[in-house]
């Protein structure tokens, strides 16, 4: 199989799989508290649902609140295809595509962001306002971790970093590596409002950060959002397998395999944190970014200390 | 040259002409021709050179102490030429049809005249090769300017920033004596060839550089020299803001770029100082950007916060000229004129687009505005594409030249030695990224979007079309750079190698280091491609569906009003606490109210309390000033007997 084929297969397996991941976190939630929980194959239901509906914009809105869902969904697509999905190569491949995947996530944020401001509404005004403290220490963590992969494989390309290089570097770097993948995961968690950051089944509007940006948005543009969700938070998550497990080695169809398993297994994860951990009161968010951000610090003073 | 000249003399002409010309239509059009005429043979002939990889020259020879004066255009004079006569000739139109819709219509003329001067002289700094001849544009710039930041001088405030600008250019200018008298002492002549020559046999190199960077860093208005800039850009009329922010302060750059073309190669030093001062102003820049409620000192912040950006691409190129990495000493300048290029196309519209606002609103606070995208859909359009091109990500320019900075801090991480500490920097650059997103949401949310927040900006209405079109023809550039950014790969690469001395560098194999900037092209169209997808998809999907309208929600409270909308003092309020006292920002809380105020820590907090002390002082001085005569009579005897003592002493 050539790799832009396995790069293409793989794209679509993260974008089938991307609304089971969240099912799967909130199915293992809802055993682990002894609940039965909505089948893992709610969110698909859901997003079908809202398909099919009509929608209600808000009279104060103009055409960014409609412009935003599109933009969004196409940029996280676009974040996609500059990783090497497959472990290998990705489909857009670039010196310093790397900034590409984290600065369009930032261009579809700013569309959702403007939207919710669009709604003259305080409650999204204010979840924008989170939404953006949250984003800009993540974006600076992000760029940490990218930065030891970087260093520890001497390239600015996504395709280098998480590709041959990276099982190059994994006897000698694993414990930078094992930072990274710890503080990527946690920024995850920030990035795409789970818990410990921001709870998605909350139904309190003064606590929410991501949903309540997007209350005013319903019928299909909330399916767009929703699923853009979903997709960020997998190819975050397929990032953070990739480094756990390098599979430029791997058979094509063994490395898919091990993409797909590792995605539902970081749901699963996902759902162990949101099960035994409590949200965070939002004055101590930033110490939590901190936190997270200073792992891709260590792991770079590693790097840059180890190695000539 | 001559194409160059004659431009020039057309801009000129657009000075003096108009005020000769009879009142109307025809004074009107003839600044408007002669400078959008001027402009373009500027630029035409800067691009020419350019794109010939040529240098030309032109020596008047001169008796006169100071030598000759030469001007002439090299790959670093052309591209900042180019920038200087595009946004000459749009901010012109434009702030032609501001003025004239002003407090001061009558005084329009003198604008005019004013700004093409300011226009002539910024040509003549980016081209001047001698001393006294840069000098002297330099300065007919700096007063230039302070006449049309003083234009409204009714006000206080106005006055007090001009007052300001005034003292802070000419420092500026002393330091730039001091520094070409230090470096001139061993040359030949006073031209930038002879001080070139001169350079490796001189003495005291690290105090010219040094000097180099302070002075010229007072004009760019880096952290901590950046204390006039924002007083100048919310006094002065919106065009004259554009420029000043677009070129003026960017002659700055050019300064700092042109004393590391000749001398060559900096020490490492150097190179670490320009990094630390671009990451620090960088950071503080949109910190204190996003404290901000009147709009063109936000604005202003912000171009604190690219000379950042820009100082970072230098910070680079010293860094791989002093360690000896070529090719990426010819990225990082590269990247940093590219950056300020692009800087010079949106922050120019953003400040138009801002200043059309002004005139219908009457207010820069933006507390007191709200729901404008209705009522100035293209003002808005203009104001959006800019904040998405200053935000620097894809599509737009802003994403092409901060992407270029990024892959010189992972190529120096790739290094091997101290080099590779400039990784550092890239972590800044992404949290200044995300506060500058945090901080253009506020601004364009709480300005356009949602509802009108006071009666005044309920009743306004879209600006003419001599508004609209320099800033369409300023968006259209952002749009061109940011999908084709592979054209211009050849020019920038040349650019950076001129300035870093490469002897090559009109050759095409300069180009290699910068690459062909394919990466950010595909990926910026394959992205508006996916938008372009998408939004045809929700077309189809939504055509027959049912679209309600409704309130917004409101947790079911039915009678929502504007005061109840997010302010930009609370939108802001999470990122400038987590930042504490560096943000200098005051907050007043009550039961009913938020507000934040904003002060500038080094203007207000260092700069005027000392000053005071300083006052102080020189009072206790007050009681020699009697005015009596016979008493300045026993002070020229006191004076010239101790002279007299210290000879016969001193022997």
């Amino acid at each position: 199989m050539r790799p832009a084929a396995s790069a293409w297969i793989a794209l679509a397996i993260v974008l089938v799989v991307a609304p089971g991941v969240l099912g799967v976190a909130s199915r293992t939630r809802a055993l682990l508290t002894r609940r039965r929980g909505a089948p893992v194959l709610q969110s698909y239901y859901d997003l079908l649902k809202l398909l099919r509906r009509g929608s209600v914009l808000s009279d104060t809105t103009s055409r960014v609140f409609r412009a935003a869902p599109v933009c969004l969904v196409a940029s996280t697509l676009l974040a996609g295809a500059v990783i090497p999905l497959d472990g290998r190569a990705a489909l857009i491949r670039f010196p310093g595509d790397v900034v590409a995947l984290v600065y369009a996530l930032a261009f579809g944020r700013f569309l959702l962001v403007l939207a919710a401001l669009d709604t003259g509404s305080s409650f999204e005004g204010m979840g924008a306002s989170r939404e953006v403290t949250v984003a800009s220490i993540v974006e600076l963590g992000l760029f940490l971790s990218f930065g030891t992969l970087a260093a520890l494989t001497k390239t600015s390309s996504l395709s280098g970093m998480l590709g041959a290089p990276l099982a190059a570097a994994w006897p000698t770097g694993s414990p930078a590596i094992l930072m990274t993948a710890v503080g990527l995961f946690a920024l995850m968690l920030a990035e795409c409002t789970r818990v410990p950051v921001d709870d998605p089944a909350t139904h309190l509007e003064l606590t929410m950060i991501h949903e309540v940006m997007i209350l005013d948005h319903s019928g299909p543009d909330l399916a767009l959002i929703l699923y853009s969700s979903a997709l960020e938070l997998s190819i975050i998550a397929a990032i953070i397998v990739t480094l756990l497990a390098p599979r430029g080695d791997m058979p094509v169809a063994v490395s898919l395999a091990v993409l797909a398993a590792g995605l539902l297994a970081t749901g699963v994860a996902i759902g162990i944190v949101e099960a035994t951990v409590a949200r965070l009161r939002l004055p101590k968010i930033p110490l939590y970014l901190a936190s997270a951000a200073s792992l891709g610090l260590f792991s770079l003073v590693l790097v840059l200390w180890s190695s000539p | 040259m001559t194409l160059f000249l004659v431009g020039f003399g057309l801009v000129v002409a657009a000075a003096i002409v108009p005020p000769v010309l009879p009142h109307g239509a025809a004074r009107r059009s003839a600044f408007g021709a002669l400078l959008v005429a001027g402009c373009g043979l500027t630029a035409a002939a800067a691009v020419v050179a350019l794109a010939g990889a040529r240098v030309i020259q032109l020596t008047w020879r001169s008796y006169l102490p100071g030598g000759d004066a030469v001007i002439g255009i090299d790959p670093l004079s052309a591209v900042f030429a180019i920038a200087v006569a595009v946004l000459g000739a749009t901010n012109g139109i434009f702030g032609d049809a501001d003025v004239r819709s002003g407090a001061h219509p009558e005084r329009s003329t003198e604008a005019n005249a004013l700004y093409a001067v300011l226009v002539a002289s910024l040509l003549l700094v980016v081209t001047a090769q001698s001393v006294v001849l840069f000098l002297t544009a330099w300065e007919l710039m700096a007063i230039s300017s302070f006449l049309l930041v003083i234009f409204d001088h009714g006000q206080a405030d106005v006055r007090r920033a001009g007052w300001i600008y005034v003292v802070a250019t000419h420092v500026s200018t002393l330091l730039l004596f001091a520094m070409f008298a230090l470096w001139s002492g061993t040359a030949r002549d006073m031209t930038f060839a002879s001080l070139a020559d001169a350079w490796a046999g001189m003495p005291n190199r690290s105090v010219i550089l040094l000097l180099g960077l302070v002075a010229f860093g007072v004009k760019a208005g880096y952290v901590p020299l950046h204390f006039w800039l924002p007083p100048a850009h919310s006094a002065s009329p919106s065009h004259v803001s554009a420029l000043m922010s677009g070129v003026v302060i960017k002659t700055g750059i050019y300064g700092i770029l042109r004393v590391l073309t000749l001398s060559g190669a900096p020490p490492a030093w150097f190179g670490w100082t320009v990094l630390v001062l671009g990451g620090i102003s960088a950071l503080l820049g949109v910190l204190w950007a996003l404290a901000q409620h009147d709009v063109k000192r936000l604005l202003a912040y912000h171009s604190v916060e690219n000379i950042g950006i820009i100082m970072l691409g230098i910070g680079i190129g010293a860094l791989g000229g002093a360690y000896g990495y070529p090719a990426l000493a010819i990225l990082g300048y590269g990247a940093a004129v590219l950056h300020m290029v692009n800087h010079a196309l949106f922050k120019s519209l953003l400040f138009m687009a801002a200043g059309a606002v002004y005139r219908r609103t009457h207010t820069r606070n933006i507390e007191e505005l709200g729901g404008l995208a209705r009522r100035m859909p293209w003002t808005f359009l203009m104001f959006f594409i800019g904040a998405v091109a200053i935000i620097g990500v894809p599509p737009l320019n802003g994403f092409v030249s901060e992407w270029l900075i990024y892959v010189g801090l992972y190529d120096a991480a790739r290094t091997v030695g101290a080099m590779r500490l400039a990784i550092f920097a890239a972590p800044v650059l992404a949290l200044v990224g995300g506060l500058a997103l945090a901080c253009f949401a506020k601004v364009t949310g709480v300005v356009f979007l949602g509802t009108a927040r006071s009666a005044r900006v309920a009743e306004s209405s879209e600006v003419g079309s001599s508004y609209l079109i320099p800033q369409g023809v300023l968006a259209a550039a952002c749009f061109a750079i940011g999908l084709l950014p592979a054209l211009l790969a050849t020019a920038i690469a040349r650019v950076g190698a001129f300035v870093a001395g490469d002897p090559a560098w009109g050759s095409g194999g300069a180009g290699a280091s910068i690459g062909t900037l394919r990466g950010p092209m595909l990926f910026a169209i394959a992205l508006t491609a996916a938008i372009a997808v998408a939004a045809l998809l929700r077309f189809a999907l939504m055509r027959r569906r049912s679209i309600r309208r409704a309130p917004t929600w409101g947790c079911g409270y039915p009678e929502p009003t504007p005061r109840m909308q997010y302010t930009a003092s609370s939108f802001a309020s999470p990122l400038v606490s987590m930042f504490g006292a560096v943000s200098g920002v005051y907050e007043h809380r009550g039961a009913t109210i938020f507000h934040s105020e904003p002060r500038d820590i080094v203007l207000d907090g260092v700069l005027v309390r000392a000053w005071a002390r300083v006052e102080a002082a020189a009072l206790r001085l007050r009681p020699i000033q009697q005015g009596r005569l016979h008493l300045y009579l026993v002070y020229v005897v006191a004076a010239v007997l101790s002279c007299l003592v210290y000879f016969v002493v001193a022997r």
